[in-house]
């Protein structure tokens, strides 16, 4: 995206504060001539970089709503215009784009950061400047109504991820022994540390729990332990990929019949073409979403089947990425054109319109938030997929939801 | 439990030596410490994998190119980071310009290839169990790196020049030895032992950009277990720090093993800090 620098001269300055005040003093809104420009939405993916394969894919997403937006004539009259800046996985440059999108390019409305540990770095600047935004991180001290009362989730939070599992390999599966582990990164072990007391307060026994150096190719040792500790169940939390099919590549080589229950990653392309053997992909259940998944007839919800096809008329490419990915970052920016048409493109306007906001029907899931919950994402829309049954981006729910 | 320990153990164990190796063979031609011996090990296992997997190439071949592209980023070494420095200063302070040579081309591994591991084709389909061929191809490429370099220094020309420089580097330009050609050339032999070893061992530690920092790390440890210069002490230093590694796997697990290997790894230099197979040196004054 580029900016025009315009040359602007004492004269025009002097009139155009002449303008103001004059409307000021007759208290009349803002000249019209103002509504014909593009309503600004700040989009921070990362890109590039170690965690831009999430970003990548909801780029796709969010550059389809907003074509489609622009096509139909925009918000009001008003064109949409992204100013994407990529964070390069990088939280630096998450707020330093920050501070760009808030006070050069004046953004109405801000979407991201998508990871969480630029969100982390980028929220409270965000919300210092007192620009509205939406994220889809997961890291649950990310919303607070009191610190950051314009940030909302349009995803799950790591409390409902770690609930919907843990109830899977409880309630569906019936399994109690449960081995938990993570990688050694601040997302891995913050995890397994708040997801073990939540099993074990569902009445679960954990026999192994622990955080493993990705960097060691071998996981045998570990994964003996576990199983000598009499794991009937393995709950590993990571978005490392070499990590994940290391856990897979172990299992299958000692023959071990256990499932495994866990992290969305366990299910990307990353982690398959990483397998040893094709079949070490059984029996791996990963965090998914209900309205993005297949039922057991190989069929997707009504309305994720209308944005597939769309999709493919788009010829955007699925393949490479996963559906949710591209569902939750094509909602977003409809949320935000439907907001602003509706109730105006100020901070209080459009904080004022999420606060109130039953559930809307988006493709990846249906959002509400109210003034004191701006955690949008439903607990019954949080599942476990077949990781095996992956096709166009998108898996089959687990066995045991009987959809 | 033994089995895992001794087969996974030298394997990766033959990976660091090879790395230490490499350093070793930089440090004796030039007396810089070079930085970028992890870089080699993990270009070795993602160049691997883009000409084998993604070009479809024959092994053999790939294993060739591999080889050229290690010798050439050797000499690019020597060339960009080392020479220009040696010109204008007598302190360690090159060993800098050499890791910011590695950490630029591993950001640009990272662009190019993606920061995410991906696959290293199965060479030789033996296995699995013990026999895998993740296991005993480092082993064959570190003994077969041994041979060869003992074959070098003994029985060549180039390789007891190799040596001379090593031993002395101002007496050996006084007779007349090309000490900027010779300390190319060991650029380059460093540049393709640091390929094999991330080569060999590929099927084990994928094709990562991540491998960089710890093949540095484990790689340095045998070095400076053995004594600077010394590969046999890197050999020596590699597998015992390999095997005492997955012991420790064994026995204490997950992120304790590394820092069991760190509090024996300090501990011993604390003890002898030549190395356990390097000779205190004396200076003349």
């Amino acid at each position: 995206m580029s900016t025009n620098l315009r040359v602007v001269t004492r004269r025009q300055v002097l009139a155009g504060s002449a303008v103001s005040a004059a409307a000021l003093a007759s208290g009349f809104p803002a000249p019209a001539i103002a509504n014909s420009d593009p309503i600004k939405i700040g989009f921070l993916p990362a890109l590039t970089g170690p965690s831009s394969s999430t970003g990548v894919g909801m780029n796709r997403g969010t550059e389809l709503a907003v074509e489609e937006i622009n096509a139909a004539g925009g918000v009001g009259g008003r064109k949409i215009e992204l100013i994407v800046r990529d964070t390069q996985s990088d939280p630096t440059k998450a707020v330093n784009a920050v501070a760009e999108l808030a006070q050069r390019q004046k953004a109405a409305v801000i979407w991201g950061p998508l990871n969480s540990g630029e969100a982390l770095a980028a929220t409270p600047l965000i919300a210092r400047e007192k620009v509205p935004m939406i994220h889809p991180c997961w890291v649950d001290q990310l919303i607070d109504v009191k610190k950051y009362p314009m940030a909302f989730r349009n995803a799950p939070t790591n409390q409902q991820i770690g609930a919907a599992a843990n109830h899977y390999v409880m309630d569906v599966l019936k399994l109690k022994k449960v081995a938990v582990v993570s990688d050694t990164t601040g997302y891995g072990t913050a995890s397994v540390d708040a997801y073990v007391p939540m099993l074990t307060a569902k009445g679960a026994e954990v026999v192994f729990s622990g955080h493993i150096d990705a960097a060691n190719p071998d996981l045998k040792p570990d994964m003996l332990r576990m199983r000598s500790a009499g794991a009937e169940v393995i709950m590993p939390w990571s978005v490392n990929a070499g990590f994940l099919a290391r856990i897979l590549n172990t299992r299958g080589a000692m023959g071990w019949d256990v499932p495994v229950v866990g992290q969305t990653t366990l299910g990307s392309g990353q982690t398959k073409a990483l397998l040893e053997k094709p079949d070490y992909w059984d029996k791996v259940y990963s965090n998914n979403f209900r309205n993005v998944c297949f039922n057991k007839d190989g069929k997707l919800p009504a309305r994720a089947q209308e944005f597939v096809e769309r999709l493919r008329k788009s010829k955007l490419d699925m393949g490479d990425t996963l559906l949710w990915w591209i569902a939750v970052g094509y909602d977003a920016p409809r949320l935000m054109a439907e907001t602003i048409k509706a109730a105006g493109s100020s901070p209080e306007q459009i904080t004022g319109y999420w606060n109130q906001l039953k559930p809307w029907p988006g493709v990846y899931g249906d959002i509400s938030f109210t003034p004191e919950q701006h955690n949008g994402f439903p607990d019954d829309q949080v599942i476990m997929c077949e990781v095996s049954s992956l096709r166009d981006g998108a898996f089959k729910l687990a066995p045991g939801y009987g959809a | 439990m033994i089995e895992s320990i001794v087969s996974y153990g030298l394997a990766v164990g033959a990976v660091y030596a090879l790395i230490g190796i490499t350093y070793n063979l930089m440090f004796s031609a030039s007396r810089v410490f070079s930085f970028t011996s992890g870089m080699l090990g993990m270009l070795g296992g993602v160049l691997g994998s883009l000409f084998i997997t993604k070009f479809g190439l024959p092994v053999v071949v790939g294993l060739v190119l591999v080889l050229v592209c290690g010798a050439a980023i050797g000499v690019i070494t020597e060339i960009v980071t080392v020479r220009p420095v040696l010109k204008s200063l007598e302190q360690h302070l090159y060993v800098l310009s050499t890791l910011a040579f590695a950490l630029m081309v591993q950001q640009l591994v990272a662009i190019e290839w993606g920061t995410d591991a991906q696959p290293f084709p199965r060479l030789i389909p033996i296995g699995p169990g013990w026999l895998d061929q993740q296991f005993w191809l480092p082993m064959l490429a570190c003994a077969a790196t041994i041979v060869g370099l003992e074959f070098l220094y003994r029985r060549t020309l180039i390789g007891r020049a190799f040596v001379a420089i090593s031993e002395d580097s101002y007496a050996a330009r006084a007779l007349g030895l090309p000490e900027q050609g010779l300390r190319m050339a060991s650029f380059a032999l460093a540049g393709m032992v640091g390929m094999l070893a991330g080569f060999t061992g590929g099927e084990m530690l994928l094709a990562f950009f991540g491998n960089q920092p710890t093949l540095n790390f484990y790689g340095f440890v045998p070095v400076a277990l053995g004594g600077m210069g010394s590969n046999r002490g890197a050999v020596i230093g590699g597998l015992a720090l390999g095997l005492f590694q997955q012991a420790a796997n064994f026995l204490v697990g997950g992120i304790f093993a590394a820092v069991a290997v760190f509090v024996v790894f300090i501990a011993i230099l604390l003890i002898r800090p030549e190395g356990l197979a390097g000779a205190a040196t004396t200076r003349r004054v």
